[in-house]
């Protein structure tokens, strides 16, 4: 039933966007709603006006979606937040120690003299490997945080992500203070790793989603 | 429900571009309502959010419409106003009607 005229698409970007926010009967009357008005105006107006009216009416509609999960189920997303947060306090740190430990481990028990590339390599993983385990912890939450959130994956995985750029802030200003040529590499790892929680939440909406449209 | 409980100024638009539409109340056609009578841009999330809330007031009802080609073989939702919603409109107006008498307030800002 499914049939869009090829040169009338919505900007195909914007239309996931807004099925991210979406579910149940929501998903089908808005995106349905938005594809119906999208070809009156892209007809009436021409294509490119349609589609910045597309991308604009999409982003309002984020906004109330999102404004609208939060009343409808604060406690739900405060939970999921502060719970989200805890893990990122205990978990965050825990790849350090694991990559820490292997490499002390090998050092001490199975390789005592280090090569020049084997001294590379040791510090490698203790600066890239430690970077990359704690982005996955990130991710890893941010699935979490979404699985429990259920219907309300990206509100409740953007809301955490809102709050540890909020208590980010202050310590990227102590950090510009003090050491100004670390700052702005300090500030680009840490936004990563925000970026990385609704990613999570991506995931875990797209996995439901397959999931539902195979039953 | 408590006697009280007024609309909120775009619950009560709202519900009136449905009371409007009768039968033919949906998304789009609420929204382009809104817009036509009030010249206020509106998206249709907000729309949505507000005939939620409605709904879970028991103030509207919704039911699904056929899937269309024009919509991706999407289905409608359509809403209608219930008998609380009616009472609810007829509060509101009734408050500020009562609200508004004896003010001068049109020759005073125009």
């Amino acid at each position: 039933m499914r049939s869009e005229s090829p040169s009338l698409r919505p900007p195909f970007i914007a239309s996931r966007l807004v099925g991210l926010f979406t579910s149940g009967w929501h998903d089908e009357a808005i995106s349905g709603d938005l594809l119906e008005e999208f070809s009156d105006v892209a007809s009436k107006s021409g294509l490119t006006y349609g589609r910045r009216w597309y991308w604009r009416q999409s982003i309002k509609t984020i906004g109330n979606l999102c404004g609208a999960g939060l009343r409808t189920a604060p406690w739900l997303i405060i939970s999921t937040t502060v719970g989200g947060y805890l893990l990122l306090a205990f978990g965050s740190s825990l790849p350090e120690t694991l990559i820490v430990a292997v490499l002390q481990l090998r050092w001490h028990h199975v390789v005592p003299y280090y090569t020049q590339r084997q001294m590379e390599a040791h510090i490698f993983w203790l600066n890239t490997g430690t970077l990359i385990g704690r982005h996955l912890v990130s991710l890893f939450i941010g699935c979490i945080v979404a699985a429990v959130a259920k219907a309300r994956e990206m509100v409740a995985t953007l809301v955490l992500s809102v709050l540890l750029l909020a208590l980010s802030v202050v310590g990227w200003f102590n950090v510009a203070r003090h050491w100004p040529e670390r700052a702005v590499p300090i500030m680009f790892i840490e936004l990563v790793g925000m970026f990385l929680i609704p990613i999570g939440g991506v995931m875990v909406r797209e996995v439901r989603r397959v999931t539902r449209a195979r039953h | 429900m408590s006697k009280r409980d007024y609309l909120g100024e775009f619950e009560h638009i709202v519900l009136l571009a449905v009371l409007r539409l009768g039968r033919e109340a949906y998304g789009v056609t609420v929204r382009q309502e809104i817009e036509a009578r009030t010249g206020r841009e509106v998206s249709i999330g907000a729309v949505y959010a507000t005939l939620d809330r409605l709904e879970g007031k028991g103030y509207v009802q919704s039911r699904a419409g056929d899937p269309t080609p024009q919509r991706g073989g999407r289905s409608k939702r359509f809403f209608n106003i219930t008998g609380s919603g009616a009472a609810a409109v007829n509060r509101t107006q009734q408050a500020l009607r009562s609200m508004i008498k004896g003010l001068d307030f049109v020759a005073r800002y125009s």
